[in-house]
C-alpha cells in the first residue's frame, strides 16, 4: 500500500447554519481546495447521518459533486452513524493507498437544526435497537447515563469530573474561531452553586446539561492524497499513518463488561499497530466527547491512561491545553460542536491543524504525533486514526 | 378635559406586592440579579427588545413583537395589572419576563425573552415568575401558554402542567396551560431558587442602570436567508460574505 | 392471554440470544431463521438505570425511569422502571406492558417494579 498525506483541510463554523445541507458540505471542500492549490480531485466521499431523514436529500454525494463542479468524479455518500466521518476518511485512504486514485476528497457535512430539538432527538435515537430499546424511549443520552452510573459507581468518577471535562473544553472553545460554543463556564456555577440544579439540570440523571453536548450544524474537509503529490506542495508534510475500526454488540445490555468500550480499545490497537507507534507516543487528541464521561473513558481504552485512571490524570491537568496530553485543544464535541457526520472530519481537521503548527492561541506545543477516535452508535462502531507530521 | 378621558381611558390597578429581588450564581460563575422595574424603567429596556423582532429563528421575532406591545402597555397605562421582572448579570440585561394578575386567585404568564443564551437564564427568570404568582402574590394558580417548542418541552412537560384548554390565554386566545399551587408545591425545589435578600453591591448596580445585552441573539446579515436556504438551492452563501469581511479568506 | 417477550434459542446449539439475531452468536452454524422462541423470565437483578428528562416526543411524562436488568437466567434486558428510589443490585419484577404510544401503533414491553 502506498503513503497517504492530508494535503488540504477546509472547515466551516459549527453554529445553527441557515444554508441548504449542500452548501454546507460544499463551502469547507472549497476552502480545501484553496488551501492545496488544486481544482480537481479523482474521487469525493462526503459523511452525513441525517441527510434523507433530516434534510429531505439522499444521494447527497452526488448532489456535492456536481455542486462543486467536480464532476465526472465519482462520488458516495458514506454513513456511520456520529462515526460517519472516520469511516469516509478510511474509505478516502484505501482508494489513494491502493493505488485507484492520487487524489481523494473527504467531506462531512450535517445540518440537524433544520428541524426542532425533539425531532433531532428522535432521530439520534433512531440508531438504537428498535424492539429492545427504542420502544421504551431510550434515547442516546439514557444510554450515556446508565454507562455514566455504572462508571460512577465501580470507578469513583464523580458529577464533578464530568463537570471539569466540560469547563475544560468550552473554555479550549473559546480559542477556536469555528466552535460552536463561544461560552465560559465555569465549576462553581456548573457544580457548587446553591442554583446548579437549574444551571446544569439532570438530562438523564446523573447525566446533567452541560456534560452533553449541543446540536449543531457544520461541514469539514480533507483532501488526501499520495507521496508524489503531497511532495511537490510546500506545506509540512503530514501523514495518514494508521487507521483501526471494531465493532461491538448493537444493545449496551448485551455488551460483554457493561464498563468496556471493548471497540474503542480494539480500533486504537490497530491504528497504534498500522502507525508503528504506542499510545505514549501521542502528542495530541481528539476524542469523541458527545457526553463528557466519554472522553474519560475513551483515555483509557485507547491507552493513555489505566483503566479508572483517566479521571485522576484530568484532575492532575494533564489532559488541559498546557498537559502532557491535551486533549480536545479544539473544544472537543461539547465545545466545538456536533454535526453527527461532519464530526469525524472536523476532528482530522484539527489534528492536521495541530501538526502543521496553524492553530494559533490553542496551538500544542511541538505536536507530532496525533489521534482521532469516532464513536458511531453507543459504542458498537468505531473509528479511529493516527496522523504523524514527517517534516 | 384631558384629564378625564385618561381617568376612563387608563384601567385602575389593583394593588399587588412587590417582588423582592433576588440573585443566584450561573453556569458561567457570575452572579445575576432577578428584581422588578417600574414603569419610568420601561423605555430603556424597548430598545433591546426592539432589535431581537428581526431574529427569525426560535421564534424570537413573534415573542419580542408581543413582549414590546406587552412592555409598551405597561408604560402607557393601557393593560391592568401588570408586572415586569428583569434578569440582570453585572447590571447587563439578560432576560425579561412579563405576567398579569388577573383576579386575586388567578395569574396570566405572559412572556419569557432570554437576551443572552446558553446558561439557563430563562430558566431561572421563569422560575422567579412562578414564584411571584404563587408564594408572594398568594394566588391559586397561573395559566401558561407557549410560543415555541422550546418552551413547550421547558414548561409543559417538565413541571407536568393541566390541561386547561377551554380557557383561552390572553396570547391570541390560544389553549393554556396550569400550574396549580399543588404542582407549584411538587416542583418547588427547582422552581424557587436563588437566595435573597441581595448583597448591597449587587443590589445597587442592578437599580443603577439596565445596561445593553453583550450578546443578544443577531438576525443573519441576509434577512433572507432563513427562508431562502430552502427554496434556493445555491444558497446566499452567507458564510462567504462574512469571511470576506472579516478578512480570512 | 399474557404477553411475553421473547428470547430466542438457537436450534442447533442451544444458545440463547435476546434480542433476535439472524446468526447464532455462539455457533453460526444455524439455518435461516432456525431458532425457537422462549419466554423471558420476569425476575432480575438491577444493573443499572436513569431517570430521562430529555424525552422523545410521544412521551407525555415530565420523567421515565429505564434501566437495564439481568434477569434470572443471565439474559440482560433494556426496560422501563417505576421503582421510587432504585439501587443498584435491587431485586426486581417484569411484567410486559404498553411502553410506548406511536399514532395509533402500541408498542409492548418490559416494564419493572420494585420486588
Amino acid at each position: 500500500m502506498r503513503q497517504v498525506y492530508v494535503i488540504g483541510i477546509g472547515i466551516t463554523t459549527f453554529a445553527r447554519l441557515e444554508y441548504p445541507l449542500c452548501e454546507i458540505a460544499a463551502y469547507p471542500a472549497m476552502m480545501a481546495m484553496k488551501d492545496c492549490g488544486l481544482s480537481g480531485v479523482d474521487h469525493l466521499y462526503v459523511a452525513n447521518m441525517g441527510g434523507g431523514r433530516v434534510n429531505h436529500q439522499t444521494g447527497l454525494a452526488s448532489a456535492v459533486v456536481d455542486s462543486l463542479s467536480l464532476t465526472p468524479a465519482g462520488a458516495e455518500t458514506i454513513e456511520n452513524g456520529p462515526a460517519s466521518g472516520a469511516s469516509a476518511i478510511k474509505q478516502g485512504f484505501l482508494a489513494v493507498a491502493s493505488g485507484l486514485h492520487d487524489v481523494v476528497m473527504v467531506i462531512g457535512a450535517e445540518r440537524m437544526r433544520e428541524v426542532n430539538n425533539l425531532e433531532v432527538t428522535d432521530f439520534i435515537a433512531t440508531l438504537t435497537h428498535p424492539l429492545a430499546e427504542y420502544i421504551y424511549g431510550v434515547t442516546l443520552p439514557s444510554l450515556a447515563g446508565m454507562f455514566t452510573r455504572l462508571y460512577m459507581d465501580k470507578y469513583g468518577v464523580t458529577a464533578r469530573h464530568l463537570a471539569m471535562v466540560a469547563v475544560k473544553n468550552q473554555n479550549n472553545a473559546l480559542l477556536n474561531d469555528f466552535a460552536h460554543l463561544h461560552q465560559e463556564i465555569t465549576i462553581e456555577g456548573i457544580i457548587d452553586s446553591p442554583e446548579a440544579l437549574t444551571n446544569n439540570p439532570y438530562v438523564a440523571e446523573p447525566l446533567r446539561f452541560f456534560d452533553c453536548c449541543p446540536v449543531s450544524d457544520g461541514g469539514a474537509c480533507v483532501i488526501l492524497a499520495s507521496g508524489d503529490v503531497a511532495k511537490r506542495l510546500d506545506k509540512p508534510l503530514v501523514r495518514l499513518a494508521g487507521l483501526g475500526q471494531a465493532t461491538d454488540t448493537h444493545t449496551i445490555h448485551e455488551r460483554q463488561e457493561p464498563t468496556d468500550l471493548l471497540a474503542v480499545r480494539r480500533a486504537a490497537g490497530q491504528t497504534f499497530q498500522m502507525a508503528g507507534i504506542k499510545p505514549a507516543d501521542v502528542d495530541v487528541a481528539e476524542l469523541h466527547d458527545a457526553f463528557t464521561i466519554l472522553e474519560i473513558v475513551e483515555s483509557e481504552e485507547v491507552g493513555f491512561f489505566n483503566k479508572g485512571e483517566g479521571h485522576l490524570a484530568l484532575e492532575r491537568g494533564e489532559t488541559s491545553l498546557t498537559g502532557e496530553l491535551p486533549i480536545n485543544p479544539s473544544g472537543g464535541l461539547k465545545g466545538r460542536g456536533h454535526p453527527v457526520g461532519a464530526t469525524g472530519v472536523a476532528q482530522a481537521h484539527e489534528i492536521v491543524l495541530q501538526l502543521r503548527g496553524d492553530a494559533g492561541r490553542r496551538q500544542v506545543m511541538d505536536a507530532r504525533i496525533g489521534f482521532t477516535c469516532n464513536f458511531g452508535g453507543f459504542g458498537n462502531n468505531v473509528v479511529c486514526l493516527t496522523f504523524i507530521r514527517e517534516s | 378635559m384631558s384629564v378625564d378621558l385618561e381617568k376612563i381611558l387608563r384601567p385602575v390597578d389593583n394593588p399587588m406586592p412587590p417582588f423582592p429581588p433576588k440573585y443566584m450564581t450561573i453556569a458561567s460563575g457570575e452572579e445575576m440579579v432577578i428584581r422588578q422595574v417600574s414603569r419610568d424603567e420601561i423605555p430603556d429596556i424597548l430598545p433591546y427588545i426592539e432589535s431581537l423582532m428581526h431574529v427569525e429563528r426560535d421564534f424570537y421575532d413573534i415573542v419580542a413583537a408581543r413582549v414590546y406591545a406587552e412592555l409598551m402597555a405597561y408604560y402607557r397605562h393601557r393593560v391592568q395589572d401588570e408586572y415586569v421582572l428583569v434578569a440582570q448579570i453585572d447590571g447587563e440585561i439578560g432576560a425579561v419576563v412579563n405576567g398579569r394578575m388577573v383576579n386575586a386567585d388567578v395569574g396570566m404568564s405572559l412572556h419569557t425573552l432570554a437576551l443572552r443564551r446558553g446558561l439557563r437564564i430563562g430558566a431561572h427568570a421563569f422560575a422567579a415568575k412562578m414564584e411571584y404568582h404563587i408564594d408572594i402574590m398568594k394566588q391559586k394558580e397561573v395559566l401558561i401558554v407557549a410560543e415555541s417548542p422550546i418552551g413547550f418541552r421547558r414548561w409543559m412537560i417538565e413541571y407536568n402542567l393541566e390541561k386547561r384548554f377551554d380557557t383561552p390565554h390572553e396570547l391570541g386566545g390560544v389553549p393554556s396551560w396550569a400550574l396549580t399551587r399543588e404542582l407549584f408545591d411538587r416542583a418547588r425545589e427547582t422552581l424557587v431558587v436563588g437566595r435573597r435578600p441581595v448583597p448591597d453591591k449587587l443590589l445597587e448596580k442592578a437599580y443603577a442602570a439596565i445596561l445593553p445585552p453583550s450578546d443578544p441573539p443577531t438576525p443573519p446579515e441576509d434577512l433572507l436567508a432563513a427562508t431562502r436556504s430552502r427554496y434556493d438551492s445555491t444558497g446566499t452563501a452567507l458564510m462567504a460574505q462574512r469571511w470576506r469581511q472579516e478578512g480570512k479568506v | 392471554m399474557a404477553r411475553e417477550i421473547y428470547a430466542y434459542k438457537c436450534r442447533k446449539c442451544g444458545h440463547l440470544h435476546y434480542p433476535y439475531r439472524m446468526v447464532c452468536k455462539n455457533c453460526r452454524a444455524n439455518e435461516h431463521n432456525e431458532f425457537d422462541p422462549v419466554p423471558l423470565p420476569k425476575k432480575g437483578k438491577l444493573l443499572t438505570f436513569i431517570h430521562l428528562y430529555s424525552l422523545p416526543p410521544d412521551f407525555e411524562v415530565p420523567k421515565l425511569g429505564l434501566g437495564i436488568i439481568e434477569l434470572e437466567n443471565g439474559i440482560k434486558i433494556t426496560g422501563q422502571i417505576k421503582i421510587l428510589d432504585p439501587k443498584i443490585g435491587m431485586a426486581v419484577k417484569g411484567e410486559v406492558e404498553i411502553v410506548r404510544r406511536e399514532g395509533y401503533d402500541e408498542h409492548y414491553g418490559m416494564v419493572f417494579y420494585q420486588v
